[in-house]
């Protein structure tokens, strides 16, 4: 989670205490056997993980015969009349995607949906934080259709042309169970940690086989433009802020005011971390890691303070 | 590439032209060193009416376009000669195309089955591939046309290159006498000269005397050294036929090669630079110029007897795998073969397998894993491979047996005793790394396709059927066990020191065992089948039963798989690759909950060698959850051996693992590597290896680790803590 927006972040945080998070899953058509069972097992794994959340969470899985486009759409309809704007939506598609050159369509039990028509029931949904994650194959196919400010956008593909299976999904779903996603140690999964995580795990895959990579994830957070593939250029700050799974008890102190200085105070110095981490390069190496210590020292005393 | 290839006979027919000269004058001067003469030949044939002439003159002034472009239109016609096409492809093998040359040496066949010419040019591009054709070519063009000599100087460097120097001399002599300046013939004598560490020089002089700005007389010789590991006195041909020549391109292309082999980086660029800019561009001197452009991506370590140069993006995690390693070989050869290396030993690791193979022959496609070039050890990366497909250790312990016995007989030692020395030193680190026999080799077994002790080095040379290299290095590997088995450990040291002495195959067998090798082989043959015969025999009984067996365990019919599976095993307990019988028992035991048989048929199959991570950390598991945390260590220590790059949560585990058993060191190497592996939890990573240095008494590595951690995630509170603990007046680990 990046440090700079941290102002943002706290606020937003604060806000998220009281607000629920939507998730839509969806296990598409998945044909063979093999697939059908890998989609439906992540969709579903993925659903336990995110309810396990409690009632901050509210899930809505979609597998097997259910997954029809008329049932997506009314999954999607319920959800927009039940989300507050102050709510964050996830979406998830899990399956095959196909891309004529033109169009996206995620590939569901009878007709096929597009990218457009997935794009225009979101729209529906008032919350003003929304991530749409395509796992599927083709998915970069689908990402201008779906980009719109406040809406994040992941693709596990990064472009229409990618057709292979993809096994994205299943690092995605992962990266809620592997502590070591967490990596800023916050005591929560945003959504950056968890795309970093995947595509760190889909090339490891990749390379251990030997096989040329058929996948490659991208995003968009920014609500216009290409698809990246890595943070950088004002590109994955909002994907940071996006807390998909909260593992940790710091929630509990942000809510109380009689720790407020300290969090004052731990704010400071999480922002003069930063600061001398950007400063970094143009400092001498001594004096760069005397400050440092200095300041995680005293970071680390504050924080013995909130836990007293 | 062989060049000045004698056309005389071949040319025979055209002799009738309109300009006083033909392409065999032509050409006849320039192999007696006319230079000018020759020139003014070629120039002249370029005016000729004949599109086949011009193409030759054209070739001769190494105007190559224009000399292709001829000799299309030569070829052209139906009724064209064959002999056009066999020039046509003769331009094109010396023009690095030899897919090309091939099929025109096959069409000139079609229109005449008798031409022996095309078959010379078949055994040209067959010798340049290794693909084992070579031989039975050139004895096709000799069996049509007897009188051939070029034929003969073909046969007798295939020959040489098998190490049959008395085929080889053989060979030579009849190009000689057919032909009294075949100087490729001279030049091969004179290679076994030198291979025998006897002077050359009369045979140069021969060559001399006929043509002294014959370089390529001192290349062929140079090409020959290096085929018998002889690089430096390689270097000292390459040089001399530079010498004789300055525009032989292709002696500075193979200068270059050659030096690179040896270590070295500059002279190679320049060398390989300019045969490039002088057009000589085959893919070797491509290759390996490319390669040498990505040499600013490694790293050199240095101490008193290694240099390693690894991979940037990989150095930091395998250095401290591989320099003790390498330690540990050359601590343990120096005492078994009684000598010190003269120097440090270069290893270089490749983690792209097709630098590997530039490096090593430039080109890419090498099956190999490691190769030796005296003090220089090229080898794989483990990340250059499957996971489970190599193993870095094994190969190490393969390629300095090679630097050992290279250095202790002087380079004078034939391909199969040190490759079989070096597979039996495999198996003499560890059981588990030994000669496996596969179903190749029991197929070779069962097919008695095993070569006599005296023919083997052509098994690895030029294989005549697909899996004979394989085949080679186990027969080589399970010599030397024989020797060791019957005759003792000593006697295998004792061939070392014949074969110093320049004493052949046959005499270093007779003189240390006493055997004739005929009866060698007859002894050999008997034990090996003694030992394999009985699963050679049931080898197609065995696969319809593994097939049986992975069919029910796709069914999921595991008690079928319990109950068949023993027996099965039985007959061929050492085929530990895919769908090997271990894992599946070891499936059904896991379907039955049957915990103790699953750690034991995968213990079974660790033993016998298995090598696939997965399982192996499979093992690991079942032996931490029985509490076996020793067996588990071993277990995870195996596959640092096999797999430890981009492989985080081995080095964890392992980490984790020694940490709780105290094993500090140990644990700071294994979360030095998890760090080093760049994983997706750094924090956790760096806060891992601040407790192990902590808990080893390194305060200030702990305190700079700690740090590291908090760097990328300042409100880890683990890590803040141990900091605040490290901050204290005494902090000592708890």
């Amino acid at each position: 989670m990046r440090r700079a927006l941290l102002a943002v972040l706290v606020l937003a945080m604060a806000t998220q205490a009281r607000a629920v998070t939507y998730f839509v899953i969806v296990a598409g058509l998945g044909g063979e056997p093999d697939y059908v069972q890998r989609f439906t097992a992540d969709a579903n794994e993925l659903s336990r993980v995110y309810t396990a959340e409690g009632p901050a969470a509210h899930v809505t899985t979609l597998t097997g015969a259910q997954s029809t486009a008329a049932q997506l759409r009314a999954a999607l309809e319920e959800t927009a009349r039940e989300i507050k704007a102050d709510d964050d939506f996830v979406l998830v598609l899990i399956g095959h995607g196909s891309y004529d050159g033109v169009e996206y369509k995620f590939n569901l039990v009878g007709p096929d949906l597009t990218a457009g028509e997935i794009a225009e029931m979101c729209n529906h949904i008032a919350s003003k934080r929304q991530l749409i994650v395509v796992t599927t194959s083709a998915s970069g196919g689908a990402a201008p259709a779906l980009e719109r400010p406040g809406r994040a956008v992941i693709a596990a593909t990064k472009s229409g042309t990618e057709k292979n299976a993809t096994v994205f999904a299943r690092y995605w779903v992962e990266a809620f169970q592997d502590p070591s996603a967490d990596t800023d140690k916050s005591g929560s999964v945003s959504a950056m940690e968890a795309f970093t995580y995947a595509t760190t795990k889909t090339a490891a895959f990749y390379d251990s086989q030997k096989r040329l990579a058929t996948e490659h994830a991208v995003f968009n957070d920014t609500g216009s433009g290409d698809p990246v593939r890595e943070a950088g250029n004002g590109e994955g700050l909002f994907l940071s802020t996006f807390t998909l799974l909260r593992t940790g008890a710091s929630q509990e102190a942000m809510n109380d005011p009689a720790k407020r200085e300290l969090l004052k105070q731990k704010d400071d110095l999480e922002e003069k971390i930063d600061m001398l981490k950007y400063q970094k390069p143009a400092m001498d190496p001594d004096d760069y890691k005397k400050q440092l210590t200095t300041a995680l020292v005293s970071l680390a005393k504050v924080q013995e303070e909130l836990e007293k | 590439m062989r060049r000045a290839l004698a056309i005389s006979a071949l040319l025979a027919a055209c002799a009738v032209v309109a300009h006083a000269a033909v392409p065999t004058d032509c050409w006849a001067l320039r192999k007696h060193g006319h230079g000018p003469e020759a020139q003014a030949c070629f120039d002249s044939l370029t005016r000729s009416d004949d599109a086949y002439f011009r193409a030759e003159g054209f070739w001769g002034l190494q105007e190559w376009e224009q000399a292709n472009e001829q000799f299309r239109l030569a070829a052209d016609p139906k009724d064209s000669k064959a002999l056009y096409k066999v020039r046509w492809g003769m331009l094109l093998h010396e023009r690095f195309n030899d897919a090309d040359a091939e099929g025109l040496f096959k069409e000139a066949l079609e229109k005449d089955l008798s031409n022996a010419e095309a078959y010379v040019g078949l055994a040209a591009v067959s010798m340049d591939g290794f693909d084992g054709h070579a031989e039975e070519y050139a004895a096709k063009a000799i069996a049509l046309d007897p009188k051939l000599a070029e034929a003969h100087e073909l046969m007798a460097d295939i020959a040489l290159t098998n190490d049959d120097r008395d085929a080889a001399a053989a060979e030579a002599d009849k190009a000689i006498a057919l032909e009294s300046d075949a100087l490729d013939a001279m030049a091969i004598h004179a290679a076994m000269e030198l291979i025998g560490d006897r002077s050359p020089d009369a045979w140069f002089a021969k060559i001399a005397a006929i043509n002294p700005s014959y370089g390529e007389g001192y290349e062929l010789a140079a090409r020959q050294l290096e085929l018998h590991y002889l690089y430096e006195e390689a270097v000292t041909y390459y040089r001399k036929a530079i010498e004789a020549n300055p525009r032989l391109w292709s002696a500075h292309s193979e200068l270059g090669v050659d030096l690179m082999r040896l270590g070295k980086e500059d002279e190679p660029y320049q060398e390989l630079e300019l045969a490039y800019n002088n057009g000589y561009r085959d893919a070797a001197t491509v290759n390996s110029l490319r390669l040498l452009d990505s040499y600013k991506n490694y790293e050199t370590f240095r101490d008193s007897e290694t240099i390693l140069k690894l991979d940037k993006s990989e150095a930091a995690l395998l250095l401290p795998y591989m320099q003790p390693e390498l330690h540990r070989i050359i601590a343990a050869y120096s005492k078994k073969y009684q000598m010190t290396l003269p120097g440090p030993v270069q290893v270089e690791v490749y983690p792209n397998h097709e630098d590997f193979a530039v490096r090593t022959t430039g080109m890419p496609g090498l099956g190999a894993l490691g190769v030796t070039f005296g003090e220089v050890v090229a080898m794989d990366s483990p990340s250059a491979r499957k996971p489970g497909d190599f193993n870095w250790g094994a190969t190490l312990w393969h390629e300095m047996s090679h630097v050992f016995i290279l250095t202790a007989t002087n380079h004078r030692v034939p391909r199969w005793f040190t490759e079989g020395l070096a597979v039996h030193e495999e198996g003499e680190r560890s059981p588990e790394w030994r000669n496996r026999v596969t179903p190749e080799v029991l197929a070779a077994i069962r097919d008695k396709k095993l070569l006599p002790v005296e023919k083997l080095d052509r098994g690895f040379v030029y294989p005549q059927y697909p899996s004979q290299v394989i085949v080679s290095y186990f027969e080589a590997g399970s010599i030397c066990d024989y020797i060791q088995e019957k005759w003792g450990a000593g006697k295998l040291l004792d061939m070392v020191h014949s074969y110093a002495h320049l004493t052949t195959t046959p005499q270093a067998i007779e003189q240390n065992l006493g055997l004739k090798p005929e009866q060698f082989d007859q002894q050999y043959m008997a034990w090996i089948n003694g030992k394999y015969g009985t699963e050679a025999a049931n080898f197609d009984a065995w696969r319809e039963k593994l097939k049986a067996l992975v069919a029910a365990d796709a069914q999921k019919s595991y008690g079928t798989v319990a109950q068949a599976g023993p027996a099965a095993l039985a007959m061929y307990p050492q085929y530990v690759d895919d769908a090997n019988v271990y894992e599946l028992i070891a499936d059904a035991d896991r379907a039955q909950g049957d915990k103790t048989g699953e750690m034991a048929i995968l213990t079974a199959y660790e033993h016998e060698g298995g090598q696939a991570p997965d399982v192996l950390k499979r093992l690991a598991a079942l032996e931490q959850d029985a509490g076996q945390s020793g067996e588990a260590v071993a277990t995870l220590e195996r596959i640092n051996y096999i797999y430890p790059v981009k492989n985080d949560e081995l080095h964890r585990r392992l980490g984790d693992l020694l940490y709780a058993g105290k094993q500090y060191d140990a644990a700071i190497r294994e979360y030095n590597a998890l760090v080093a592996s760049n994983p997706v939890d750094k924090a956790g990573a760096e806060f891992d290896l601040a407790q192990a240095y902590y808990a080893a008494g390194q305060k200030d590595k702990a305190q700079d680790s700690v740090l590291a951690a908090l760097e990328t995630a300042p409100d880890y509170r683990p890590a803040q803590k141990l900091l605040l603990e490290l901050q204290g007046p005494s902090a000592k680990p708890n």
